[in-house]
C-alpha cells in the first residue's frame, strides 16, 4: 500500500513537473509574439486602409437567443463597427421571449424572399428580413436549433468570403474587425484568426459600446478577468508560435467561409462548437494538404459578460469541459498521428493530457495525498511545499498575463483596476480553481450518462441604447 | 539533495519571480506614465503648429523643430495623421524639408536595417515623405521579405510618381495574396498612365500564368484603351481570365464587348455564364435581352439569379421579361422571376454592388 501511494505520488509529481514545463514553454513563447503583435498594432495605418478597397468584406454572424435585453445594443454596437464593406446577419433561433420583436421594432424590419441556396442543412426557416434602418442587416427567424444551427443558417445567407462568429451579449470595439484583418492584410494562409475576449462585467458601456475598462469589485467576476487574460494573452500567443491554435473563441473570431463550408459548418450536436469546428477544420485542411494558418491576435477586443453565480459559472464550465471531453474522444484519431503535424503531436495531446485529465489528476492528487497523510506514508511538510509550489506556480502564470496585458495594451488605465487585477490574479487559486475542478469533474459524468445541455445562462444585460 | 530541498529551492526562487513581477508591474506602470508626462506636451505642440502650418499660419521651420523633440516613432505617427489632411504641393515642401533632418536620416538609413520593425518604420516613413531621391530605397524595401514592410512601402505610390516604383510593384501584383493584391492595386491605380501601358503589353502575353489577375486588375481600371486587350482574352483557355473577362467587359459600353460577352454567356462554366449576365445586365443594351431571358432557363441557380437581376437594369422591357417569365412553363425561370420580382429596391441595389 505504501509504495502504491508513494509511485502514485511521483507519477502526480511527474504528470505536474511535464505539464507546468509545458505552461513555461508557453510563456516564453508568448514574449516574441506580443512583441511581434504589439508592433504591428501600433504601426497599422487604419486610416490608409479604411480608404483603400483592399479590405475583405466579412459577414458577422449573430446567434441570438432569448436575447431580448441586449440585442438591441449589441447589434447596434456592430453596425457602427469602422470596417468599410461589412454586413450582418442576425438569427433569431426560436426564441421564447421577444428578441424578434426587439429586433423589428429597433430596425424597422421589412420580410424579403430567400435569396440563397441551403448550402449547409439547419433547421426550418420561417423568415428573412432586412432592415429600412441599416442597411447592412439581415435578420434571420428560424425554428429552434441551437447555436450551431444559428450559425450555420447565418453561413447560408452569407454574401462574403470571409464570416465572424459573434454572440450577440459580446461587443466589439469599433476597430476590432480593422484589426482582425490583419493577418489577411499581411498575405498569409489564414484559415481562421481569433482575437482576444475580455470580461465586460463592472466596464462602463455606452450605446453598446465599453467606454472604460474596469476591473469588477466582485470576486467572481474579477478573477475570470484574470483568467480570461491567462487564457488569452499568453495561452494563445504562445500556441502561434507552436502552430495549433486548436480554439478560436465562438464569442469572436474569423474564418474563410470555403473551408467552413467544405467541413460542412458547425456541428449542430457538439456543446462546445468552436473547439469543435477548429479542430475539424485542422484535420481537413491538414488532410488535404492545403497550406494554412489559424492565428490568434490579441489587439482586436470583445467584450462579453461573464456570469456573476457560482450555479451558472458552474453549468458553463461543465459544458466547457464536456465539449472538450466530447471533441478529444471524436478526433481521437489525431492524437499522436503525425498525419497532422504538430497539431496532432503536440496540440491534441496537450489538450487531452493536460486540459482535459488535469482535473481528475488533480482530485485524485489531493486524495492520494490526504490517505498518504494519514497513513504516514508523505511527508507533512513535502506535501505542504508540493502544494505551496504548485499554487505559485499557478499565480506566478496569471501574474505574467498581467504583467503581458501591462506592457502592452494596457486596458486598465485606474492603478485601482491594476492593483485588484493583480489581487485576483493572485486569490485565483484559493477556492476557485478548486471550484473550477468540481465542475470540470462534473463534466465527466455527464459524458459518462451521456447529458446533453446547454443550460440556461442568465445575463444582466447592458446598459440601453441612447436614442 | 531530496525532494524537499529540491521543492524548497523551487518556492523560494517562485517566491523571488513572483515579487519580481510585482515589481515589474508596478515600474511598467510608473515609467510609462512618466514618459506619457514628458512627450505628451509636445505632441499637442506638434499637433497645434501643424494646424497652423496647413492653414499658412506657422512656418516650416517651426514644424521641423517641433517634429525633432518627439521621439522617431511618434514624430513619424503625426507625420501619417497629417499627411492625410495636408494638400499635395504643401506637404511636398514638407518632405524636401525632412530630407535635411538628422532624426528623418536615422529612418532613412534604417532600410537596410537587419530588423523588420526598423525598415517598417522607414517604409512608413517613405510612404508619406518620400521625394525623386528615395525610389532606390523603396525599390529595396518593395522587395521586402516582412508583408508588412513592403505593404507599407508601397503606398508610396500615392504620393510619388515613378515609373520604376510602379513596374516593380506591378511585376509583384499577380503573386500577391489577394487581399494584399487588392491594396497593391489600389496604390497602383495613382499611376494610371504608367500602369496602363505596362498593362498593354501584359495582357498580350496570353501563356503568362498572372494573365488572370492582370486582368482582373485591368478591369478595374476601366481605362477605355484596355478594352481591345481584354476582349481579346473572351476566348482564352484559361476559365478565371474567362472569369475576370466577363466581369470586366460591364464597364466598357462597346459593341466589341456585347459580342463577347454574348460568346461568355454560352461559356460551358457557369462562373463565367453568370458574370457575363452580370455585365450584359451593366451595359443593358436592348440586343441582349433575349439572352438574358434565355438565361433564366440556365441549369445553374447562380447563373438565373444574375440574368434575372440583370434584367431589372433594362426598365419596362426588363420588367415584362420577368413577368412574362413569373407566369411562363420553365419551373427555373418561373421560380427565379418571382424571386426578384419580390425584391426590394434596395436589396437590388445591394445585389448591383
Amino acid at each position: 500500500m505504501n509504495e502504491l501511494i508513494r509511485g502514485t505520488d511521483f507519477v502526480i509529481l511527474v504528470y505536474f513537473l511535464v505539464l507546468n514545463s509545458f505552461y513555461a514553454l508557453l510563456l516564453v513563447l508568448s514574449i516574441p509574439e506580443i512583441w511581434e503583435q504589439t508592433r504591428l498594432a501600433d504601426d497599422e495605418d487604419f486610416q490608409r486602409l479604411m480608404q483603400s478597397d483592399a479590405l475583405p468584406p466579412i459577414t458577422i454572424l449573430v446567434p441570438a437567443h432569448n436575447e431580448q435585453r441586449t440585442i438591441e445594443a449589441s447589434v447596434t454596437a456592430i453596425l457602427a463597427l469602422h470596417y468599410r464593406n461589412y454586413e450582418v446577419v442576425v438569427v433569431n433561433d426560436g426564441s421564447k421571449d421577444e428578441t424578434l420583436e426587439a429586433l423589428r421594432h429597433a430596425f424597422d424590419l421589412y420580410e424579403i424572399p430567400r435569396t440563397y441556396p441551403e448550402t449547409i442543412p439547419t433547421k426550418p426557416l420561417r423568415a428573412l428580413y432586412r432592415s429600412r434602418k441599416r442597411t447592412k442587416l439581415t435578420v434571420l427567424d428560424k425554428e429552434n436549433g441551437g447555436k450551431a444551427d444559428s450559425l450555420n443558417a447565418a453561413i447560408n445567407a452569407s454574401r462574403f468570403p470571409l464570416v465572424i462568429a459573434v454572440d450577440a451579449d459580446t461587443l466589439i470595439e469599433a476597430d476590432a474587425l480593422l484589426r482582425l484583418t490583419r493577418p489577411f492584410l499581411l498575405g498569409r494562409q489564414i484559415a481562421a484568426v481569433g482575437g482576444t475576449v475580455r470580461v465586460a462585467n463592472g466596464c462602463v458601456v455606452k450605446d453598446g459600446i465599453v467606454t472604460e475598462a474596469r476591473v469588477p469589485r466582485g470576486f467572481l467576476a474579477g478573477v475570470q478577468v484574470a483568467e480570461y487574460l491567462r487564457a488569452f494573452m499568453f495561452g494563445r500567443l504562445g500556441w502561434n508560435r507552436l502552430g495549433g491554435n486548436l480554439i478560436i473563441s465562438g464569442a469572436f473570431g474569423l474564418f474563410r467561409k470555403d473551408h467552413l463550408l467544405a467541413v460542412g459548418g458547425y456541428d449542430a450536436t457538439s456543446t462546445v462548437e468552436d473547439l469543435d469546428l477548429v479542430v475539424r477544420l485542422h484535420r481537413y485542411l491538414r488532410r488535404h494538404k492545403i497550406r494554412y494558418e489559424i492565428p490568434f491576435i490579441p489587439d482586436p477586443v470583445a467584450w462579453t459578460e461573464v456570469p456573476e453565480s457560482l450555479r451558472v459559472l458552474g453549468r458553463q464550465r461543465e459544458r466547457w469541459q464536456r465539449g472538450l471531453v466530447a471533441a478529444m474522444w471524436q478526433y481521437r484519431g489525431m492524437l499522436f498521428n503525425p498525419r497532422y503535424g504538430r497539431v496532432g503531436l503536440i496540440a491534441v495531446p496537450f489538450y487531452t493530457f493536460g486540459e482535459m485529465v488535469a482535473p481528475l489528476v488533480e482530485v485524485f492528487g489531493y486524495a492520494i495525498t490526504v490517505v498518504g497523510l494519514s497513513l504516514g506514508v508523505v511527508n507533512v511538510p513535502f506535501a505542504l511545499l508540493f502544494v505551496l509550489v504548485a499554487w505559485g506556480y499557478a499565480m506566478l502564470l496569471s501574474l505574467w498575463a498581467v504583467v503581458l496585458e501591462e506592457v502592452s495594451f494596457r486596458r486598465y488605465g485606474r492603478f485601482g483596476d491594476l492593483a485588484r487585477l493583480v489581487l485576483f490574479a493572485t486569490l485565483e487559486n484559493f477556492g476557485y480553481r478548486q471550484c473550477a475542478v468540481w465542475w470540470r469533474l462534473r463534466a465527466f459524468l455527464s459524458v459518462w450518462r451521456r447529458k446533453h445541455v446547454w443550460g440556461v445562462m442568465t445575463r444582466k444585460g447592458f446598459d440601453p441604447v441612447t436614442k | 539533495m531530496t525532494g524537499r530541498h529540491f521543492l524548497a529551492i523551487v518556492a523560494v526562487v517562485q517566491g523571488i519571480l513572483l515579487a519580481a513581477l510585482l515589481m515589474l508591474i508596478v515600474l511598467n506602470r510608473w515609467f510609462r506614465l512618466r514618459r506619457r508626462a514628458r512627450v505628451h506636451p509636445r505632441r499637442v505642440a506638434v499637433e497645434g503648429v501643424m494646424q497652423r502650418w496647413a492653414l499658412g499660419q506657422a512656418a516650416l521651420g517651426v514644424v521641423l523643430v517641433q517634429l525633432a523633440r518627439l521621439p522617431i516613432s511618434l514624430a513619424v505617427d503625426a507625420l501619417v495623421t497629417w499627411s492625410a489632411r495636408v494638400p499635395g504641393e504643401r506637404w511636398r515642401q514638407l518632405a524636401v524639408a525632412l530630407e535635411r533632418e538628422w532624426w528623418a536620416r536615422i529612418i532613412r538609413s534604417n532600410s537596410r536595417s537587419g530588423r523588420w520593425w526598423k525598415r517598417l518604420e522607414c517604409a512608413r516613413f517613405l510612404s508619406i515623405a518620400a521625394t525623386a531621391g528615395d525610389t532606390a530605397r523603396v525599390l529595396k524595401l518593395l522587395h521586402d521579405s516582412h508583408p508588412a514592410v513592403h505593404i507599407a512601402a508601397v503606398a508610396t505610390l500615392e504620393r510619388l510618381q515613378s515609373p520604376a516604383l510602379a513596374t516593380a510593384a506591378l511585376e509583384r501584383l499577380p503573386s500577391l495574396a489577394p487581399t494584399v493584391g487588392a491594396y497593391y492595386a489600389a496604390m497602383l491605380r495613382r499611376s494610371r498612365a504608367v500602369v496602363v501601358q505596362l498593362l498593354l503589353a501584359k495582357l498580350r502575353r496570353t501563356d503568362d500564368p498572372a494573365l488572370p489577375r492582370l486582368a482582373e486588375f485591368a478591369a478595374r481600371l476601366r481605362e477605355p484603351v484596355l478594352r481591345e486587350p481584354l476582349t481579346a482574352l473572351a476566348e482564352h483557355r484559361d476559365a478565371e481570365v474567362r472569369v475576370q473577362v466577363a466581369r470586366g467587359l460591364g464597364s466598357f459600353p462597346h459593341a466589341a464587348s456585347l459580342a463577347a460577352l454574348t460568346q461568355l454567356v454560352a461559356d460551358a462554366l457557369w462562373p463565367v455564364r453568370a458574370q457575363a449576365a452580370r455585365s450584359l445586365g451593366m451595359l443593358a443594351d436592348p440586343a441582349s435581352l433575349p439572352r438574358l431571358r434565355a438565361l433564366l432557363r440556365d441549369p445553374d441557380w447562380w447563373v438565373r439569379l444574375r440574368a434575372g437581376l440583370a434584367l431589372t437594369r433594362f426598365g419596362a422591357a426588363g420588367r415584362n421579361a420577368l413577368l412574362e417569365a413569373d407566369v411562363g412553363p420553365d419551373p427555373n425561370a418561373r421560380n427565379m422571376a418571382h424571386l426578384v420580382l419580390g425584391l426590394s429596391p434596395q436589396a437590388l441595389a445591394e445585389f448591383a454592388a
